[in-house]
């Protein structure tokens, strides 16, 4: 296989020390932004991306500091699950279960260490299979005409619809609403659309103001009607040491869940809180009644976290291969190359090999980084935590602020902005998904494309969009992914809403 | 329940609006077989069922906050498009403490730690931008320089 | 790159942002009017840089990016507030022709700017999947004479742009007499055209050089045509259109234009700059290295050119309905 040899050009682009110290950057700042209770890898990537934008960083660069906050975040989010019994982020909600007990045990050094392990493991494990699995994918590629691209986003939406929240209609609703918003502004054709003659709509909405809006803006408002919640340390760091014993019984735990975080992390629209998900439930029924989950049991902690972050490098697969994001920070990782003219899709890898494999080979190092970083200095980035929220989300504003200013100068944008605040704050007080908001601007106008092309070939026969095994296959895939939840729901008890 | 109707509602209404001014968008003479209008049309259609479903079928009332924590996000709403407008004209420093200084505020109301965070993030920031990062960001209003 | 490092560890290191950048107005200005990445800001860098280097200007050329429009944003602003500025240069392709051609550029046109020369060209090319039943250039265009549906073209460019052209202006040539019943889809680059072409649900694929060149070593597509006068050195079995008997040069220009209010001086001034760039051994370097075969037409000869593409671009565009 050429892998070796891809593999090397990535590490020579990886490994300059210009891109080096963006890796360490970007791990350092996703740790913290992981770590802060109500700020995750989707806001932190959705907040940055306007400034790597300004700073003109090539697309490698940008792409590796991005990816590097992005692991980062998900390793950074077990911090206050365990020290605050706060989830982070989403996907580390399943760590408080075990973690937070463990912590109050007196084992929260140990507690740290091993489920930093643990993300090491199961990220290293994502990272090794999007290496192999990802090439094979590109060549499936020939397969994909134009129907199967618009089954495929169908498919795309119906999975996070029938993840993302407990009501389809509601998904639904948040889809139609990115659809139509991007539909906003020029057709592929040339043709102005639903602009009202406004001459700011005509290049349509930026993705990037509704991002920032939707993720962090709302969340600000979050903030202010809950005054910002008490958050302190209630338990005490005693030494930070290597728990040799504990990593090496949970050897196992930590495979088996990077595999089921990895394979759900691969299913678009699925993302990292299933994948930890997954991996938790699966370690306690093996597990049994005997082995302690809910008091702190070592391998409680381990599940998860291995789970979510190789859930979070599944996420890529279908990202890089085929322009499908498979989770809400991959969505926002694909509005970030698309900003910088990279279209991600089978010919990425033909065309831009330095852009994938530089990725690729900066993702490993971010994993080495992270595992080293999260050791000695957990207790630097324990002292976060205590960054007040008034503090903290008034700099969020203002970074977000002028982030999107710098974009385009103009205030139309910024207001706009506010506007996708007001909006996140109401859907997700009613329960309504925002990533699929997110996923149907970004691929609104290639669904459209998808859909137009597939009848000039076919002379304006709907009946070629079903004229493939492959496509039907997605329509199958997509209409089941769409309603099994509504039934798997009566058997499971879904522990929360799946947004990461 | 009401907050699922009348929000399921108002989906409704703007869909149907929505579908209205799909109908008159200009078809070029080079047409598709699809063509520019039925896309947008779709998506009102989906909308507008799953906005009936909505209405319907309401989930559980979500857990609104008291009508003064709405005067405040209202007026979080207000001081932030003050923001937007006041950006360009009065220059980076003196919006950006006084917002900060209200969200700051708004989060939790202690007059003396809000006011000294939105200064100093206001300032914190601008030095930033200005000097570590080279960029040419505008610190008052231009009358007052020249 | 050491400033921008810095920068960029300051910034993440303290979670800060970016700011409006304001152009110093004192060294010469190339407006790349897209986001960085793309075409047009690769040809303002390295003509900019080249420039400098070389000695043609004596500071370094500053690079600022303005998206909008398909160019039409830049365009604009240099027509109403630039007229007469000495000291600008804005990037320009077969794209700003197209589009000026087409009156995208609301209501603009191309004689209110005055273009400098183009020093290098992205051939167009005509391609099928390995496997096709088409040999010949004649083979792909009988076909579609015969049964229009019977052939989909897919493109890089959106319907109305000019890798929709090329293959238009061939089949006028072979003698089919409505031009809109030929069937083209337009993608996001050409690398989806080819995929989609090799996967065959395309049967042939027009775009440009550079955009097959991996496709081509890797023995997945064959080239039935390259839309020169001569045929491109490094890439000598495929046959020009031309040669085929079809009249047709067709390519993806790279070159400049300026203000229309400056003095023929300076319009003299940049067009011997570009001529030494195109001249230099550091552009035949930057051609290699990014399939771009040489072009080099400077001065009044080039606006001339420009004019003629105009009129039969415009002409085509009536023909099949993208302008009226």
């Amino acid at each position: 296989m050429d892998i070796m040899s891809n593999l090397a050009l990535g590490f020579s682009i990886a490994l300059s020390p210009y891109t080096l110290m963006l890796a360490v950057a970007g791990c350092f700042l996703g740790t913290i932004i992981g770590a802060l209770p109500g700020l995750g890898p989707s806001n932190g990537v959705a907040i940055l991306i306007p400034i790597t934008f300004t700073l003109g960083l090539d697309a490698t660069s940008a792409l590796v500091l991005m990816t590097s906050v992005y692991y980062g975040a998900m390793y950074g989010g077990r911090i206050s699950s365990i020290l605050l019994n706060i989830p982070g982020d989403e996907p580390a909600l399943m760590t408080t279960l075990d973690g937070y007990p463990m912590a109050k045990a007196g084992r929260a050094g140990d507690a740290l260490v091993l489920s930093g392990f643990a993300s090491f493991y199961g990220a290293l494990f994502a990272t090794i299979g999007l290496m192999f699995l990802a090439p094979l994918l590109s060549r499936v590629a020939y397969q994909f005409g134009q129907a199967e691209y618009f089954a495929l986003y169908l498919l795309a939406f119906c999975t996070l619809g029938g993840m993302a929240s407990n009501n389809q209609a509601k998904s639904a609703i948040a889809a139609c609403i990115g659809l139509g918003i991007a539909m906003i502004g020029y057709d592929s054709r040339g043709m102005p659309r639903l602009t009202g003659g406004n001459l700011h709509l005509f290049d349509g909405i930026d993705f990037l103001v509704a991002i920032v809006g939707l993720f962090a803006i709302a969340e600000v408002f979050f903030f202010i009607e809950s005054h910002g919640k008490k958050s302190s340390i209630g338990v005490k760091l005693d030494k930070v040491r290597i728990p040799w014993k504990d990593i090496y019984a949970t050897r196992w735990t930590m495979f088996r869940s990077s595999v089921v975080g990895f394979i759900a992390g691969i299913l678009p629209g699925a993302g990292a809180s299933l994948g930890s998900f997954l991996a938790y439930m699966s370690e306690k029924s093996i597990a049994g009644k005997d082995g302690g989950f809910g008091k702190g049991a070592i391998k409680g902690v381990a599940a998860p976290e291995a789970g979510n972050n190789a859930a979070a490098g599944g996420a890529l697969v279908p990202m890089l291969t085929l322009g499908v994001p498979g989770s809400g920070t991959t969505a926002v990782l694909l509005a970030l190359l698309m900003t910088l003219n990279i279209t991600p899709g089978p010919t990425l890898f033909t065309d831009r090999p330095e852009v994938v494999w530089g990725l690729i080979a900066s993702l490993l190092i971010a994993n080495f980084v992270l595992l080293l970083m999260n050791v000695p200095m957990v207790k630097i980035f324990v002292k976060v935590l205590m960054v007040p929220p008034w503090i903290l989300l008034p700099g969020v504003t203002m970074v977000s602020f002028v982030g999107i200013y710098s974009l385009s100068g103009s205030y139309f944008d910024l207001l706009l902005m506010v506007g996708f605040g007001v909006l996140g704050y109401v859907l997700r007080k009613l329960d309504i998904p925002t990533v699929p908001v997110i996923l149907g601007i970004l691929l609104g106008g290639h669904m459209e494309d998808a859909l137009r092309n597939a009848m000039v070939i076919s002379g304006g026969d709907f009946m070629y969009l079903f004229s493939s095994p492959i496509a039907i296959g997605l329509w199958i895939a997509a209409i089941v992914g769409f309603v099994a939840p509504m039934f798997l729901r009566r058997f499971l008890k879904k522990p929360q809403a799946v947004t990461d | 329940m009401a907050s699922d109707r009348i929000f399921g509602l108002v989906v409704a209404v703007v869909a149907l609006a929505y579908i209205a001014g799909a109908t008159q968008i200009q078809t070029s003479f080079l047409s598709d077989p699809v063509g520019p209008k039925t896309f947008p049309i779709m998506i009102g259609t989906v909308a507008a069922l799953a906005a009936t479903f909505m209405v319907l079928k309401p989930d559980p009332e979500p857990n609104w906050p008291v009508l003064r924590t709405f005067g405040a996000l209202f007026f979080a709403v207000v001081v932030l498009v003050l923001y937007a407008f006041s950006l360009k004209p009065m220059g980076f420093i003196i919006p950006t403490a006084i917002t900060a200084a209200v969200l700051s505020y708004q989060i939790k109301p202690q007059f003396a730690k809000a006011a000294l965070s939105g200064v100093g993030l206001s300032i914190g920031l601008f030095i930033l931008f200005k000097f570590a990062l080279d960029l040419g960001l505008i610190g008052f209003p231009k009358s007052w320089t020249s | 790159m050491r400033k921008n490092f810095f920068k960029t560890f300051a910034i993440a290191a303290t979670l800060s942002m970016g700011a409006p950048v304001i152009a110093t107005a004192q060294a010469a200005e190339c407006i790349a009017p897209a986001n960085p990445g793309g075409g047009w800001d690769f040809t303002c860098r390295q003509i900019g840089k080249i420039m400098f280097d070389i000695g043609a200007v004596d500071k370094p050329i500053q690079v600022t990016n303005m998206a909008g429009g398909g160019g039409g944003l830049a365009f604009t602003n240099v027509v109403a507030e630039r007229n007469e500025d000495a000291n600008l240069i804005i990037a320009a392709s077969t794209a700003t022709s197209t589009r000026l051609a087409q009156n995208a550029y609301a209501g603009m046109t191309a004689d209110q700017v005055r273009f400098v020369g183009a020093i290098g060209i992205d051939p167009g090319v005509i391609v099928v999947a390995a496997d096709s039943p088409f040999m010949t250039l004649s083979d792909l265009l009988e076909a579609v004479v015969a049964d229009p549906s019977s052939v989909t073209f897919a493109g890089g460019s959106a319907v109305g742009g000019f890798d929709h052209m090329k293959p238009l202006m061939l089949l006028q040539r072979a003698g089919l007499t409505d031009i809109t019943t030929v069937k083209y889809i337009g993608l996001d680059g050409g690398g989806d055209a080819i995929t989609q072409t090799i996967g065959g649900f395309t049967q042939a694929m027009t775009g440009d050089m550079s955009e097959i060149v991996g496709f081509l070593t890797s023995g997945d597509v064959r080239a039935l045509a390259v839309l020169t006068s001569e045929r491109v050195e490094g890439f000598e079995d495929i046959p020009t259109a031309i040669e085929q008997g079809y009249d047709v040069v067709a390519g993806n220009w790279r070159g400049l234009y300026i203000p229309r209010g400056v003095s023929d001086e300076t319009f003299d001034l940049w067009a011997g700059r570009l001529q030494q760039v195109a001249d230099s051994d550091e552009w035949a370097e930057a051609m290699a290295a990014n399939g771009l075969a040489p072009f080099t037409l400077v001065g009044d000869d080039f606006q001339a050119y420009i004019d003629n593409l105009i009129v039969e671009i415009r002409q085509m565009s009536i023909e099949i309905g993208v302008i009226q």
